[in-house]
């Protein structure tokens, strides 16, 4: 990156820092939710834009986050912030778990496995009602000041930028790269491609459980069906497809331009603005299937990681 | 078992449902050489790439690589262990620069994988067009990155499906002159190509195979004059 690009990037977190100062707890609300979808976007970017794996699933390690920090703070009595970070590791053990055998399989059906995932989670949460909670969830203390969830979500949505532009620098990413482009090349060039794979898909799932963790907290309330939708995985994936996958600001671009858009179609057209966020989905899916960045990428030449 | 060998492939068979692919096949392949593969379109030639690189399973045989048995490794194993390919479908990674195509596969990241990157695409004439696409190459162009890019791996057995196909002619010479180079710099280099005279005039020994089967083997010379060969190629 140019210093010009890093004097950018710490001017617009610099006013990001003290912004809640200035602005009605609404816009602060709002941003929160934005940063939230940049580390979700983001952490999609790290294994579907980088080997071509999609997950259809993602928001599982999200959910997995969001109840890992709601059962710690209500039955052990942590903290939350702990009890947030605490998710990235029950989220990270289950892309262990279901990425070793799933990460075999190719193209539609690792998309699929990872929908039958998100599915299998959310019955084990319903089920198991005397620790979870089950249909009915699980309440928290209602949050005094929203403040520090800004920061929380605001520093992890800033690690997952900062992370996917260390991978993307380096012979890993590149590598990341080699298997969404030919995966069988890649494999007859020496390049172990389970196991890098398997990494991805780790480092993708830390940053959903946090965040999940994060949001069980602000929400103050959590049940299956609100924390595990499909549509929290589609978002993540419009937002990083319009952006650019593959790429640094690719994820963060979409999820902030998406996440404008949504807020000014609900507030104002609140009956259809699911049918106008169908609408431009497959807008991106047609006119833009290599999203903004990818396109001026294409015709100015820009690195990937700007 | 002879440890001079660098390459024993003994008995392989590959079916394919009720297709034979390679049947019993049989190759010893000496270090420093150069050889051919030749055969009529089926007769096993990448079948048989595919199944020294790993990305093929065989049913039946087995292929030992300096002595040491590699069938059933994974094909990354096998290639860190020293034998690289190309393909005769082209497989670079069109969306990565040719520079990247090159640094993605080198063993180290460091000054000097970039510098030898750098020298091995202006070998073949890329160094200006490094950061462009792959896939935006021509053909031939990206048929010499995939080249370059073995290259990098630095492999002892380099493995070349049809490397000429595509080639333009003023750079065909510079490749051929590289292949011949590949075997000064102590590698072993196996061949398939169906430019009779590019295949003839580089290998020391070809080897022919039909339906699978290898029907003869043999200096270029002896090869020509062949009966099963050329009824192989041309019919009775």
């Amino acid at each position: 990156m140019k210093p010009l690009t890093w004097g950018i990037g710490l001017l617009v977190l610099a006013a990001l820092a003290i912004m809640p100062f200035f602005v009605t707890s609404y816009i602060v609300s709002f941003t929160i939710q934005t940063f939230m979808w940049v580390a979700l976007a983001g952490s999609w970017n790290l294994i579907s834009g980088f080997t071509g794996y999609v997950s259809f699933g993602h928001v599982a390690f999200f959910g997995t986050g969001a109840y890992t920090g709601a059962l710690l703070i209500s039955k052990a009595g942590w903290p939350w912030l702990p009890a947030g970070l605490a998710g990235s590791v029950t989220a990270a053990a289950l892309a262990l778990l279901i990425g070793y055998p799933c990460l075999r399989l190719k193209g539609p059906y690792f998309a699929i496995a990872m929908l039958g995932l998100n599915e299998v989670v959310r019955a084990l949460i319903s089920y198991f009602e005397d620790f979870t909670g089950g249909g009915s969830g699980i309440s928290l203390p209602p949050i005094l000041s929203i403040e520090p969830v800004y920061y929380a979500m605001g520093l992890s949505a800033v690690s997952v930028t900062l992370l996917t532009y260390v991978i993307i620098t380096s012979q890993f990413g590149l590598r990341l790269l080699s298997i969404r482009e030919d995966e069988i090349a890649a494999e007859a060039m020496g390049i172990n491609t389970a196991r890098l794979k398997l990494y991805a898909f780790l480092l993708s799932a830390v940053f959903p459980g946090i965040v999940g963790g994060f949001y069980a907290w602000y929400a103050s309330h959590i049940e299956p069906l609100g924390t595990f939708p499909l549509l929290t995985t589609i978002t993540m994936i419009i937002m990083c497809l319009f952006g650019g996958k593959g790429t640094v600001w690719g994820p963060v671009l979409g999820a902030v331009l998406l996440s404008v858009f949504q807020e000014l179609v609900w507030a104002r057209f609140l009956f259809v603005h699911q049918a106008l966020f169908g609408a431009l989905i497959v807008a991106v899916v047609l006119l833009l299937p290599k999203g903004i960045l990818g396109v001026l990428q294409e015709r100015y030449r820009l690195p990937r990681a700007i | 078992m002879r440890d001079s060998l660098i390459l024993e492939v003994k008995d392989l068979t590959k079916r394919f449902g009720g297709v034979t692919a390679i049947s019993r096949c049989s190759l010893a392949l000496e270090p420093r050489r150069i050889y051919g593969l030749i055969g009529p379109n089926g007769s096993g030639k990448t079948t048989l790439f595919n199944l020294i690189t790993g990305l093929e399973h065989r049913d039946e045989g087995e292929v030992r690589f300096k002595g040491e048995r590699i069938d059933g490794l994974k094909p990354h194993q096998i290639a860190l262990r020293g034998i690289g390919r190309t393909f005769q479908i082209i497989r670079i990674f069109p969306e990565l620069t040719a520079l990247e195509n090159l640094l993605v596969v080198a063993r180290s990241t460091g000054g000097a994988a970039r510098r030898r990157a750098l020298e091995l695409l202006a070998f073949v004439k890329l160094d200006r067009l490094k950061g462009e696409y792959a896939g935006n190459l021509s053909y031939g162009q990206q048929k010499l990155l995939e080249f370059t890019r073995v290259l990098i791996l630095d492999p002892e057995l380099i493995l070349l499906d049809e490397p000429a196909a595509g080639v333009n002619r003023t750079l065909l010479n510079d490749l051929l002159e590289a292949i011949r180079g590949l075997k000064e710099q102590g590698k072993t280099v196996v061949i398939v190509e169906h430019d009779m005279k590019v295949v003839m005039g580089l290998s020391e020994k070809l080897f022919v195979l039909d339906y699978g089967e290898k029907i003869a083997e043999g200096p270029p010379e002896a090869i020509q004059n062949d009966e099963r060969v050329v009824e192989a190629y041309f019919g009775r």
